[in-house]
């Protein structure tokens, strides 16, 4: 049994379903994130686990325990928020303590544990400071602290970091996995950046129009994403109509050029088939750069710079690809409007789920 | 320097120069006429004032003195109605703050759309005159099966009625200067109850916006004459008009007086709920 089940979870709001058939069961210690546009239902299946949303059907079970009907201030689970919600009237330390008093727990416990949170979080000296005193990125650290200093079975982030600038955005999230790791604790992520989904989870639940679109570890969601949604929006997308032209080679062709896929989802095709094909950007490369299954030429189209990769725009038949090549200072490239070969290799073509 | 930029530099120093020039031109103009809207102001606000303490200190013929204030502090009368007004005003404040702060909280919290609804009943004092709506008091609480006219419920309620504007106005303005629903999520993912919540979250952070509707309700109940003159309790505002009837002075005296008393226990409460300015992202506007 899974520490914590979403079990067929559906919620409504008068005539819109905000989630659908939501399934889903996290190990113990483990990171997933909920990834995907906003409106998708993320942070509606996050409230619902944490309590301040109903489910309209399905039951969530946490540790062993029905906790569909629970009220949130019974749940064992921690939360943090994307305004961070730090109680602008207390101090650091009683904004951390502040779980701890409801708990009726001892002063000297209080202490001790604050204590210990703010060590966590690097932040020992700004015991007295008061929310408006801090940074963004302190502020979200504090509400982390705060969040885990009950221990909490689950620890939910919902945004945690949109509010922050990039850089910050960049450190904190490590901080915040290199805390769950140390901790051990199970945790929920919501977010709708790719970059930080991939970089932070052990899994990732892609969401769309409230379901579940795929779930799998970040290697599988971005190189093997199994809809067009997905390879959609999960990073950049080079995908075509193609036509089946002999399922059991893995033969496809694209406005008459020819690809080979090694997809298995092709061996269930027919002869004459529509299916629609996906190649990114950076699993193309120059044909003389080394032989591969598929070489087919090209004409270039567009450069474009983008610091360490520089995205070339070709034109395969009548559909234009991109292609992403490593930036090296000795790089040769084509030039608007040269024709040339671009080569993949078979896995890279990915025949994709409407 | 005779450079392109040095050139363009100092093209646009000139223009500056050229479009500051009206600017300020107009913002000094902006500065004396809101000093001369400000001096109208003060000389309505003060005005009545100073002519009525004046006209207080003539009670002993071509001389000014204090005999007008020394006849009303030796009227016992005096500051058993006083004090009775501040007991009136305190309890109010008490069982106002009581009312409106929790119910703003829940509409702001879990009824958002019923807002406007609120909003418009406590409008109410606007709408009905304080005569009608203490005989509607007087004719629904005055028999059976609920008879409350001995009581000083009815005078505290009326009172709480009146303040509804002011109070709800100001606490609504201060819920809505802080993230009320995450807040409260915060705290009950916590483990907080109700309690806890209002208590040691939602109120502290509400401390200027409530202090705003305590100091306008105390003024109000401070000088109200129709509810305690019609449900037959002492308060200052009746006895001022009971005064003003017999004598010429000695109410211009009260009046300075009660002025002077109301500022001097508004002074005190704002001392009482004073605090570290910075962490209040409440207040009223």
């Amino acid at each position: 049994m899974a520490f914590l089940e979403i079990n067929n979870v559906s919620k409504k709001f008068g005539a819109t379903e905000a989630v659908s058939d939501f399934n889903l069961h996290v190990e113990k210690g483990e990171l997933v994130s909920f990834l995907g546009p906003s409106g998708c239902g993320k942070t509606t299946t996050l409230r619902m686990v944490a309590g301040f949303e109903s489910p309209t059907s399905g039951r969530i079970v946490m540790n062993g325990e029905d906790i569909t009907e629970m009220p949130p201030n019974q749940r064992d689970v921690g939360m943090v928020f994307q305004s961070y919600a730090l109680f602008p009237n207390m101090t650091v330390a009683d904004n951390i303590g502040f779980g701890l008093k409801v708990m009726k727990k001892s002063p000297d416990e209080i202490k001790q544990r604050v204590k210990e949170m703010l060590d966590l979080i690097n932040m020992p000296e700004y015991t007295h400071r008061y929310p408006y005193q801090l940074s963004g990125g302190q502020q979200q650290r504090v509400a982390l602290a705060r969040a885990l200093a009950l221990r909490p079975d689950v620890l939910l982030l919902d945004e945690p970091l949109s509010a922050l600038d990039a850089k910050i955005r960049v450190s904190l999230r490590a901080e915040i996995r290199s805390i769950q790791q140390k901790l051990g604790i199970t945790a929920i992520y919501v977010t709708h950046d790719q970059e930080e989904a991939l970089s932070l989870s052990d899994r990732v639940v892609v969401m769309n129009k409230g379901q579940m679109e795929q779930v799998g570890t970040p290697f599988e969601i971005y190189n093997f994403p199994t809809t067009t949604f997905v390879a959609n929006f999960v990073g950049t997308l080079n995908a075509a109509e193609a036509e089946v032209l002999d399922p059991a080679k893995g033969l496809i062709s694209v406005d008459g050029v020819q690809f080979i896929s090694a997809d298995d989802d092709l061996k269930t095709k027919r002869k004459g088939d529509k299916v629609r094909m996906s190649i990114r950007p950076e699993r193309f490369s120059f044909a003389s750069e080394g032989k591969k299954a598929n070489v087919v030429d090209c004409a270039i189209e567009n450069i474009t710079f983008l610091g360490s990769v520089v995205r070339i725009q070709v034109r395969i038949g009548e559909t234009n690809f991109n292609m992403d090549t490593f930036n090296n200072p000795f790089l040769e490239l084509p030039k608007i409007g040269d024709r040339t070969q671009v080569t993949c290799s078979q896995n890279a073509v990915l025949i994709l789920e409407e | 320097m005779s450079n392109i930029f040095g050139k363009s530099l100092t093209s646009w120093a000139f223009r500056r120069s050229q479009e500051a020039k009206p600017k300020n031109g107009i913002r000094g103009r902006l500065n004396i006429w809101a000093w001369f809207i400000l001096l109208i102001g003060i000389v309505y606000f003060f005005l009545p004032l100073i002519a009525t303490f004046e006209f207080s200190l003539r009670m002993v013929k071509d001389r000014y003195t204090f005999e007008a204030y020394r006849v009303a502090f030796t009227d016992p009368k005096f500051f058993l109605n006083f004090g009775y007004s501040v007991l009136w005003a305190l309890l109010t404040i008490f069982f106002s703050t009581l009312l409106v702060v929790p119910t703003a909280y829940w509409v702001h919290w879990k009824l958002p759309k019923a807002r406007p609804f609120v909003e418009f009943v406590t409008l109410m004092p606007f709408v009905v005159p304080a005569v009608v709506l203490t005989f509607g008091l007087i004719r629904l609480y005055g028999r059976p099966p609920i008879v409350l006219l001995g009581s000083p419920i009815l005078l505290i309620a009326g009172y709480i009625v009146l303040s509804l504007p002011y109070m709800f106005r100001a606490v609504d303005t201060g819920l809505r200067a802080i993230d009320v629903r995450t807040l409260t999520e915060a705290a009950l993912s916590l483990g907080a109850g109700w309690g806890t919540i209002l208590t040691q979250v939602i109120f502290p952070n509400l401390r200027v916006a409530i202090l705003s509707g305590v100091f306008l309700t105390f003024a109000i109940v401070m000088g109200e004459f129709t509810f305690a003159s019609l449900l037959a309790w002492p308060a200052f505002g009746p006895y001022m008009e009971e005064i003003g009837s017999m004598r010429a002075y000695t109410p211009q005296a009260l009046s300075v007086v009660s002025f002077l008393l109301t500022w001097a226990s508004i002074g005190l409460l704002q001392w009482i709920g004073r605090g570290r300015g910075q962490e209040q992202v409440a207040g009223a506007h």
